[in-house]
């Protein structure tokens, strides 16, 4: 399918300016995906502060080997997907369907690591924030707040990792299907920003969930 | 594909700084500075992944805005915990 046979809807003036605005149209949506995030920043700021003892506490408990493993996944398909990227530009759909479904692995691969082995570790170690806690003393308030943000944090990004998966193998069905060439690869590109933003959020809680409170 | 692979080295290479820099003994109120590496990390997806730099001026623009809003968001937000002054309540008599 090429762009230049596509007809554009009617309050674009060409397929380009169809094309533009639709990235565009994700940027101004990753914009106020950066405040919903930006919040729990400020909760993790905000909650350190005033526990710093019990964030270190709780941070020290957090599996950092697997952390590190699952920045290593995310990092690596990110560069996976923007290769595919590159690969339609150039009119190499058969590149797209490959570096798709490695996309697709790598972020399954992240969500087994997070949620099959990490949560459940933590859930084994009692580190759920409720009666139950496993840390105790002085501390305990403090490691609970960390493990608030640990859950809500990790689960949310979970989320976002989920729809990108879902947006992935979308791509991978239309490209599958013929429906991308070098002329015409826009929602390519936009699932592209998604899935590099999902990646930034994943930049910014590995060092304040594993590094900040591993104090030496 | 030669930039992805550029970018990526460059990503592990930042994220084993990061990781090395966590094993320095800091001051605990200093140890926020860990996330230095992953701002530099942030600029790189950003512009050899998501190509800010390409495409229309309305990308730039909402990208800033969005960078804009969040430093808003942060610095209001810890104005209150990092100025205000913790003062011992003094027992009754």
């Amino acid at each position: 399918m090429n762009e230049t046979f596509l007809p554009h809807e009617f309050q674009y003036a060409s397929a380009e300016h169809q094309s533009q605005t639709a990235i565009s149209g994700m940027w101004l949506f990753l914009a106020s995906e950066m405040l919903f995030f930006g919040v729990l920043f400020l909760s993790w700021i905000f909650c350190r502060h005033w526990n710093p003892v019990g964030f270190d506490v709780g941070g020290g408990q957090t599996e950092m080997i697997l952390g590190t493993i699952n920045s290593v996944l995310l990092l690596t398909s990110s560069a996976t997907y923007t290769a595919g990227t590159r690969c339609i530009e150039a009119g190499n759909a058969r590149g797209l369907i490959a570096f798709c479904v490695i996309t697709a692995l790598l972020g399954l691969t992240f969500l087994g690591v997070k949620f099959g082995l990490e949560w459940h570790g933590d859930l084994d170690k009692h580190l759920f924030p409720g009666p139950d806690f496993a840390i105790q003393g002085a501390a305990r308030a403090g490691a609970q707040l960390f493990f608030v943000f640990y859950f809500v944090s990790t689960g949310l990004h979970g989320l976002h990792m989920v729809a990108g998966i879902g947006l992935v193998a979308w791509i991978l069905w239309r490209a599958r299907r013929g429906d991308f060439s070098a002329a015409y690869s826009t929602p390519v590109s936009v699932v592209g920003l998604y899935w590099s933003f999902v990646d930034m959020v994943w930049v910014v809680l590995y060092p304040l969930i594993y590094l900040v409170g591993r104090s030496p | 594909m030669r930039n992805s692979i550029l970018a990526l080295l460059a990503l592990l290479a930042l994220l084993a700084v990061e990781i090395g820099v966590s094993f320095i003994p800091f001051n605990p109120t200093a140890r926020p500075l860990i996330l230095i590496p992953a701002l530099v990390m942030l600029g790189v997806i950003v512009s050899a992944f998501m190509q800010v730099g390409r495409g229309p001026v309305t990308v730039r623009l909402f990208a800033a805005a969005g960078a804009l809003w969040l430093l808003i968001l942060l610095a209001l937000g810890s104005l209150d915990p990092l100025t205000r002054v913790a003062y011992p309540i003094r027992a009754r008599d």
